[in-house]
């Protein structure tokens, strides 16, 4: 069984991670369908706002909430799904309204907060937002036990650490004692920032002010007053996401390209998986150029001997030179695959090489799949 | 035109998808400029990317260090502009530092959504005008990835309408004079050949011109394999593949000394096919790509390798000076 196989037959949550313009929408989406082609019931979920996703599936356009895939757009691939296919995309501010519904004391409380304008300034904006958002969507799609498998295509975040800490970075930022010991005061003062008697704190809302201008505080203020009781609700989640994430339902596909700068993240992504207790199911390394035999031992001397000869001849030239270059190429990939062979062994493996054809639709997910798969007959 | 005119605009933002080769085609740009007599600073946005990796190595900080003869490299962190704003204008820089520790741009930008954006210009800025560090002739932005390039050009612009802001209100407004202004600014979008990227690519240029005011450059469509046959030679390989007979070819092999094996033939058919294939999908997507732009796009051709390093680099500022002089 090869690894993707083996997850398929396994696993209910796949995590698609890897550096940007490596093909992670196009594999969460080709493993998605291959596994409602067989049976299950699959939600994709994409981060990504481009409408890739959507376009390939044949889909207009995707919501927060999964759309169903209609059978028809399988049939003009000749497919016949015996599970059914949803996808959607991460919205992140609805989600976090979302969040905050679901954890706020009272729906005033949270209608409060969702008519803050630092809330709104931030929804949408604050670092690690995005991360947290998806992992929760991710939580609420697993435990509402509606699919057999949920793939998730992470943010195109070029450093893969990011990915990871985000959620942990965003709940801190909520809790920051240090914030909230700076705003007490002003929240207690009754808005006039010179009432406060902390002078460090004087000087940091002052600095503040300057910047922003004094209005802004008052939201602040009052949108960390109205998150008071609701952190212990934030963590805990941060804490159930983060035990899902490392139970053996999960399964991670770190995507990669043959390109030393790919390589390079996605070694660096296995080993803090590892670190982690994330469990590692497969590394997918795309656009991979094709290997079709040894380079050809040839002097440059009969090359350019054979470019200047007639017509067959100066073919054949082009041919061998032609060659050279993406045997070249083949190898100085090769080195690249080979320091990675080093830490990510080979059985974990699976190789998607340039195809012919692009995966703008569903044949095209479905060939990719096929590859994914290790069955390599192509419709 | 002139490559003297292409680089009349000192301030060139480079942006476009992950993954497309955005920092290489900055780094050579900025060789181009060095070659051309100007002292260039690259400025990376926020991130450990790759381009002191092109240069051999090292880290890049938020001091210019030089990268190659003429050729400065820096990463532009907000919380470092922020301190530098602070200090330039307010004398605060140690109060700053102290904050710095805190979530303190985390906080302020959460307050005031596009200030770290405008921390970043900001810093552009003070390059531009000389204000900090060393003068330098041209300034080359390696953006954030088109998405995020958007909210952050638009950033200075959309400012005033989400917080009043008193002095930092005006200094936007210097931002946005500077980026409208195509005597200052001027964004060169990069692109691949492929069905996502190019869509993205017409998306963006559009929303630049349109939405947020800048005037673009070219546009460079990165990786395009170079042309292989003359539309005669195609035509005698495709005859050759159809007939499955290469005797012919055997005997030019010979010819030279050289003896190729059954699988010889095979991969020197098959990687060329190959190559028509990918260049017929890119050459679909070149003409998505045009039709869809006002801009120039110049070509850049796939190098044929697999990383990238200083020599490859030179090679790419070659043919860069070639595209432009071309447009």
């Amino acid at each position: 069984m090869n690894p993707i196989q083996e997850i398929l037959a396994k696993k209910e949550i796949v995590v698609c991670a890897g550096s940007g313009g490596v093909g992670k929408t196009t594999t969460s989406a080709a493993v998605g369908l291959r596994a409602a082609v067989e049976g299950k019931k699959v939600a994709v979920l994409t981060i990504d706002p481009a409408k890739r996703l959507a376009s390939s599936l044949g889909l207009k356009e995707l919501s927060n909430s999964p759309t169903k895939v209609p059978p028809r757009k399988f049939e003009s691939a000749d497919l016949k799904p015996k599970g059914e296919l949803w996808a959607m995309m991460l919205d992140t501010k609805t989600t976090f309204d979302e969040v905050v519904m679901h954890y706020a004391p009272t729906q005033e409380q949270a209608e409060r907060i969702i008519a803050n304008r630092f809330y709104r300034n931030i929804a949408g904006t604050l670092s690690g937002t995005q991360e947290y958002m998806a992992m929760e969507k991710l939580y609420e799609l697993y435990a509402g036990g509606d699919y057999d498998m949920i793939v998730i295509d992470t943010p195109p975040t070029r450093n893969a650490l990011d990915f990871l800490d985000a959620p942990k970075r965003m709940t801190d930022f909520f809790d920051s004692k240090v914030l909230k010991w700076f705003l007490l005061p002003y929240m207690k003062a009754g808005g006039g920032i010179f009432k406060v008697a902390n002078m460090a704190a004087t000087t940091f809302l002052r600095l503040v002010k300057r910047i922003v201008g004094s209005d802004v505080l008052e939201d602040t203020a009052e949108f960390f007053g109205n998150l008071e009781g609701m952190y212990d609700g934030f963590k805990q989640r941060a804490r159930d996401v983060a035990a899902l994430l490392q139970s053996d339902v999960t399964s991670f596909v770190v995507v990669t390209s043959p390109a030393e700068e790919s390589v390079t993240e996605a070694t660096f992504f296995a080993s803090r998986l590892n670190e982690s207790g994330l469990p590692f199911g497969a590394l997918v390394v795309n656009r991979v150029h094709p290997k079709w035999a040894d380079a050809i031992d040839v002097k440059p001397r009969q090359i350019s001997r054979l470019e200047q000869g007639e017509d067959t001849s100066r073919l054949l030239g082009k041919l061998i030179a032609n060659e050279q270059q993406f045997s070249k190429v083949v190898s100085l990939e090769e080195r690249n695959l080979d320091a990675l062979a080093r830490k990510i062994p080979r059985h974990r493996w699976v190789r998607v090489p340039y195809l012919e054809r692009e995966a703008v639709d569903i044949g095209g997910l479905s060939a990719i799949a096929d590859q994914l798969l290790g069955n390599h007959s192509r419709g | 035109m002139q490559i003297e005119e292409f680089l009349h605009p000192r301030i060139l933002i480079v942006s476009g998808k992950g993954g497309v080769g955005k920092t290489t085609v900055s780094a050579a740009l900025a060789l181009v400029a060095a070659r051309h007599g100007r002292r260039v600073c690259i400025a990376e946005v926020d991130r450990k990317g790759t381009l002191p990796k092109l240069f051999g190595g090292g880290e890049l900080g938020y001091q210019p260090r030089e990268l190659s003869p003429g050729v400065w490299g820096m990463n532009i962190v907000p919380d470092e502009a922020l301190a530098e704003y602070l200090d330039v204008q307010y004398h605060m820089k140690r109060v700053a530092r102290i904050f710095s520790s805190t979530h303190f741009v985390d906080f302020i930008t959460a307050t005031a959504p596009g200030l770290k954006d405008i921390l970043v210009l900001g810093k552009v800025w003070y390059l531009e005008q000389g204000r900090t560090g060393p003068h330098f002739d041209t300034i080359i932005v390696d953006a954030p990835a088109a998405g995020h390039m958007l909210t952050f050009l638009s950033a200075p612009t959309g400012l005033s309408d989400a917080v009043r802001l008193g002095p930092v209100q005006r200094q936007a407004e210097w931002l946005v004079q500077m980026l409208q202004d195509p005597h200052r600014t001027r964004v060169h979008l990069v692109t691949i050949a492929e069905e996502m990227p190019i869509s993205e690519t017409i998306e963006t240029s559009q929303a630049l011109t349109e939405r947020v005011k800048i005037e673009t450059g070219c546009v460079f469509a990165n990786a395009i394999y170079p042309q292989l046959f003359t539309r005669g030679e195609r035509e005698m390989f495709d005859a050759l593949v159809d007939k499955g007979d290469f005797t012919e070819l055997r005997g030019e092999a010979a010819h030279v000394g050289l003896r190729l094996e059954k699988e010889d033939v095979e991969a020197l058919i098959n990687y060329a096919t190959f190559r028509e294939a990918r260049r017929e999908i890119q050459a679909k997507h070149l003409r998505k790509l045009k039709k869809g732009l006002d801009e120039t796009v110049a070509e850049l051709p796939f190098l044929f390798a697999a990383g990238l390093d200083l020599p490859l680099l030179e090679e790419m500022a070659d043919v860069i000076e070639e595209r432009v002089e071309q447009l």
